[in-house]
Order: C-alpha cells, then sequence, then structure tokens
C-alpha cells in the first residue's frame, strides 16, 4: 500500500521532473539559438574591428606596413577621441564603375560611422584609373563640405600623386580631414565608440526576437516555470530588480493565457510547446539574419578583406573626386 | 476537439495577422515616401546653387546671356513643377517633373562647358567652389534617385506579389512610379565625334 503510494509518488515526481527537465532544456536550447549564432557573429569582427584594425586597405601594395600602421594609428586615435571612422581604400581599379558609385557601395557596404550620427568618411583611391574621391557620411556634411572636400583633393592629394608620392598624398588628406573633423562638434564617443554602438543597435533588434520566441514558448509552459523564466528574462536582458518582477508577471500572465486556451492535457501542451520551439528557434534565427544584415558581420559579406566594419553610418553621395 | 479549434485559430489569426502584408506595405510606403523626399531635398539643394553660379559667371562671361538666361529660366520651371509624395502614383506628373529637372541639366551642362572658354573663371576660387558643391550634388542627386528607384521597387513587388496584392486592391495601394532614361533615344545613338568643330555642345533635348 504505502510501496504503491511511493512508487505512484516516485512516478509522478520523475514524470514531473522529466517535464521540467524537459522545459527547461528547451529553454536553454531556445536561449543558446538565439544568443550563440549572434556571439558567434560578433567574435571574428570585434578584435580586428578595435585593436587590429583595418581603415586603411591598400590592396595595390603601394602603402608600406609602416605607413599604414602610422595612420591606422592616427585614425583610431579620432575615433577614440571623436567617435567618428574614417576609411582609407586603395584599389587598383572599380572595374568600369564611375569612382562616385563605387565610393557609394563601399560605403553602404561598411557603414562608416556611429549609427544614427552617420559621421563616416571614407577615401577611396583607384590607383590605375587615376581616380579618387573623398565621400562624406550625412553628419560630416558640414565639417566636410563638397568645397573643402575638393580643396583636399586638389590641393593636398592630386600634386602629390602627380609625382608618385601616394604616401605623402593620403597622409597630406588624412591629415586634413581628420583637422576638419576635429573641428566639428560631434556627440561624444561612448567608453569603446565602435563596440557599444554597434552592439547596443544589434541587440535591441535581437532581444526582441528572443522575447518574442520566448513568450510563445510561455503560451504552453507551466506557470511556475513561466514565472521564473519571466524573471530571469528580464535580469538579463534590462539589469534591473524592478524589471525581474516585471519579467515574472509578464511570464505569469502569458502562461495563464496560454493556460486559458488549451486547458490541461499534456500531450496537448508538450506538442504545443514544440511547435512554440520550432517557432522560437526560427524567431531567433530571423534575428541574427535581420542582425547579419544590419550590423557589424556585414564586413564579414565583404569580400574586401575587412576586419574593420562600421558602426552603421550612411552616405549620400556627399564630398568630391578628382584625377591626377 | 474544442481546443483543436481554439488552437488552429490562434495560428490562423497569426499568419494572416504578419502574412497579408499590411504593415510592411505600411512600411514600404513610408521609406517609398521617406525616399522621394530625399530626392526633392537634394534637386532643391541644386536649385538653391544655381542663381550663385549664374551670378558668379557673369562676373566674367556677362555676354554669355543666352546661356545664362536659359540656365535661370529652366530654374524657374523646376520651381513651378512638384510632385508630393502623395501623388508619385501619377506617372504623367513623374514624367512632367523628369522633363523639368533634364532640362535645369541640360542648361547647367552647357554653361558648364561654355566656362570651359574662360581661364579666368575657372582659377576663381569662388567658382570652383561652386563647381564642386554642384558635383556633390549632382552626385547626391543621382544617389538618392537610386535609393528610390530601389524603395520603388520593393514596394511595387510587395503590391503585386500575392498575399500583398489582396491587401493593396482592399486598401487602394497603386504601384508607384520610378525614374526613367530621360533621353533613351539620345543614349542610343552612338557618339558622334568632330574634330575642329566648336566647343558648343549639341541641343540635349
Amino acid at each position: 500500500m504505502i510501496a504503491a503510494a511511493r512508487t505512484r509518488a516516485a512516478h509522478t515526481l520523475i514524470g514531473w521532473s522529466s517535464q521540467a527537465g524537459l522545459w527547461i532544456a528547451m529553454l536553454v536550447m531556445a536561449v543558446l539559438a538565439a544568443s550563440t549564432p549572434a556571439h558567434g557573429a560578433a567574435t571574428p569582427g570585434e578584435p580586428s574591428g578595435s585593436s587590429l584594425g583595418m581603415q586603411v586597405i591598400d590592396q595595390t601594395g603601394t602603402l608600406t606596413a609602416g605607413q599604414t600602421q602610422a595612420l591606422e594609428t592616427r585614425l583610431q586615435a579620432l575615433e577614440q577621441e571623436k567617435g567618428a571612422q574614417i576609411a582609407v581604400l586603395m584599389v587598383k581599379s572599380t572595374d568600369g564603375e564611375s569612382i562616385e558609385q563605387y565610393a557609394v557601395k563601399v560605403f553602404e557596404r561598411w557603414r562608416l560611422g556611429r549609427k544614427d550620427i552617420d559621421d563616416g568618411l571614407l577615401l577611396v583611391i583607384a590607383k590605375e584609373d587615376r581616380t579618387l574621391r573623398i565621400e562624406v557620411g550625412y553628419g560630416l556634411e558640414g565639417a566636410v563640405t563638397d568645397a573643402q572636400a575638393n580643396r583636399i583633393i586638389e590641393e593636398q592629394i592630386v600634386p602629390r600623386f602627380a609625382q608618385g608620392d601616394f604616401a605623402g598624398g593620403v597622409q597630406a588628406g588624412v591629415d586634413s580631414l581628420i583637422n576638419l573633423v576635429r573641428g566639428e562638434a560631434l556627440p561624444p564617443p561612448v567608453i569603446k565608440p565602435a563596440d557599444t554602438g554597434q552592439s547596443g543597435a544589434g541587440m535591441s533588434g535581437r532581444m526582441y526576437e528572443v522575447l518574442f520566441g520566448m513568450s510563445i514558448i510561455l503560451l504552453s509552459a507551466p506557470v511556475w516555470m513561466a514565472t521564473i523564466v519571466g524573471a530571469v528574462l528580464g535580469f538579463m536582458f534590462f539589469n534591473g530588480l524592478s524589471f525581474v518582477i516585471l519579467g515574472a508577471v509578464a511570464g505569469t500572465v502569458i502562461s495563464l493565457i496560454g493556460r486559458l486556451f488549451m486547458r490541461g492535457k499534456r500531450s496537448s501542451s508538450v506538442s504545443a510547446s514544440r511547435r512554440g520551439r520550432s517557432r522560437g528557434a526560427f524567431g531567433a534565427g530571423l534575428g541574427t539574419g535581420g542582425f547579419a544584415g544590419g550590423g557589424r558581420s556585414s564586413s564579414s559579406s565583404s569580400h574586401r578583406s575587412g576586419g574593420f566594419s562600421g558602426g552603421g553610418g550612411r552616405s549620400g553621395g556627399g564630398g568630391a573626386s578628382g584625377r591626377w | 476537439m474544442k481546443r483543436l479549434f481554439s488552437l488552429v485559430f490562434l495560428s490562423f489569426v497569426a499568419a494572416t495577422l504578419s502574412g497579408c502584408g499590411y504593415n510592411a506595405m505600411q512600411a514600404s510606403d513610408e521609406q517609398v515616401k521617406a525616399a522621394w523626399a530625399e530626392v526633392l531635398n537634394q534637386y532643391q539643394r541644386r536649385a538653391d546653387l544655381i542663381p550663385n553660379l549664374v551670378n558668379t559667371v557673369k562676373g566674367y562671361a556677362s555676354h554669355e546671356s543666352q546661356v545664362l538666361t536659359q540656365v535661370t529660366e529652366a530654374r524657374s520651371r523646376v520651381g513651378s513643377v512638384n510632385i508630393s509624395a502623395d501623388q508619385l502614383d501619377d506617372p504623367q506628373q513623374m514624367q512632367r517633373f523628369q522633363q523639368a529637372q533634364g532640362e535645369l541639366s541640360s542648361a547647367i551642362a552647357r554653361l558648364l562647358v561654355v566656362t570651359e572658354n574662360y581661364p579666368q573663371l575657372k582659377a576663381d576660387g569662388l567658382f570652383r567652389d561652386l563647381q564642386a558643391q554642384l558635383e556633390g550634388t549632382e552626385n547626391r542627386i543621382s544617389v538618392a534617385r537610386n535609393r528610390y528607384v530601389e524603395s520603388v521597387r520593393d514596394y511595387n513587388t510587395m503590391i503585386r506579389q500575392f498575399p500583398g496584392v489582396i491587401t493593396a486592391k482592399i486598401f487602394g495601394y497603386s504601384p508607384k512610379a520610378g525614374f526613367t532614361v530621360e533621353n533613351e533615344a539620345a543614349i542610343a545613338r552612338p557618339p558622334s565625334v568632330e574634330f575642329g568643330a566648336t566647343p558648343a555642345p549639341a541641343p540635349a533635348r
């Protein structure tokens, strides 16, 4: 009698714990699915973006390593100081495209400058076409006007290029650009300007995807589980005690709503949870996909060996072009 | 049974809410309007540069009055043809707008060719700055046009594809007009190279 009761209790305990185990495993998987690819996308860009740096890319082998390094140091110092991103790209040829179109495309791919401040600047030089362009992000169009960009090209860069002094031309041009940008009142950089700007921008989008997927899963989760998960999520994403309580309440409510629609039966709840999980994973996948298109991993899709990538700035064709 | 029904109903609601494309259509519509506003903005910027340009050229080349008045007239015509973002689905209006802007473009081009004959003007710092600004603005226009065309393509595709086409019909969304090439015939004709002729350009119309 007692033994039977005990075995039944053990059974229910096992059933209950396996149920809970299933849930926990599922949630862990969903969280992992939501966060791993994003982290995976972030890590390769991170060290090269901030410390190694590829802000000066020379595909023609014109600049020596020391000259490239000197330029990078100066450009990184500017980014630390003002937050603005300047990049230099030297290619052999634009392959029939006009230098203007080419510059806009590169700018769109690299997303130079901080998001919504658009303080990026690109100096493109097509050595064999003998053309060059300064492409100015929206946020710097006041600091580096078309006329000023034109003067830098015609007075600083082109005379030196015409004499074959490419390193000197690029250095002089970059120095002038840095001086112009220094004079502009830009929003101060956050502690690590490139990183926080990007991850913050990417995070909020991904966060909502995760929260959405989670809330679908929680629809069919037991109430206590939903409460705990809500609290944990509230802590993870918003980092505050009040959000823990808020998350717990939200989790409870979501779970109760789910309960309203599918009362009782285990099997249906489990199958619904399976659906929920696939939906959640799908949502997370979508999130990372969107992130890949929107942020720093654009550098991985760039065939121009970009380790450095911009913070989400845009340009609209401002600047000047020249030839020598 | 009831549970199954409610489950099916739930998934149906979820699917139709995101599937009919109404929200996406709204977003795309706004995108097109924003892109168009940028096009207008850049055309306006060009129009604002013209008086300065004309005055500067006048200082060195006052007897080129014909070219100068052409530019001024074209500029005033441009001011009278405007399309608000709500008229974008009218191809004829778009055609007129493009024609007016195209005339201004060719008038400016003629003016710049004429200035080639005045070395002093070309050496003037103010003129060079203006020319750089004009080039920059022309480039901004082409970038803005390009982005507008892309957003229109997205929008038109959306309201012509299957689930969207129904929503578009219900809510009365019609395809928007993109940019077309202004002078197709002139582009299709191979350029003729003449030596020793006067540098006056052919009337590109």
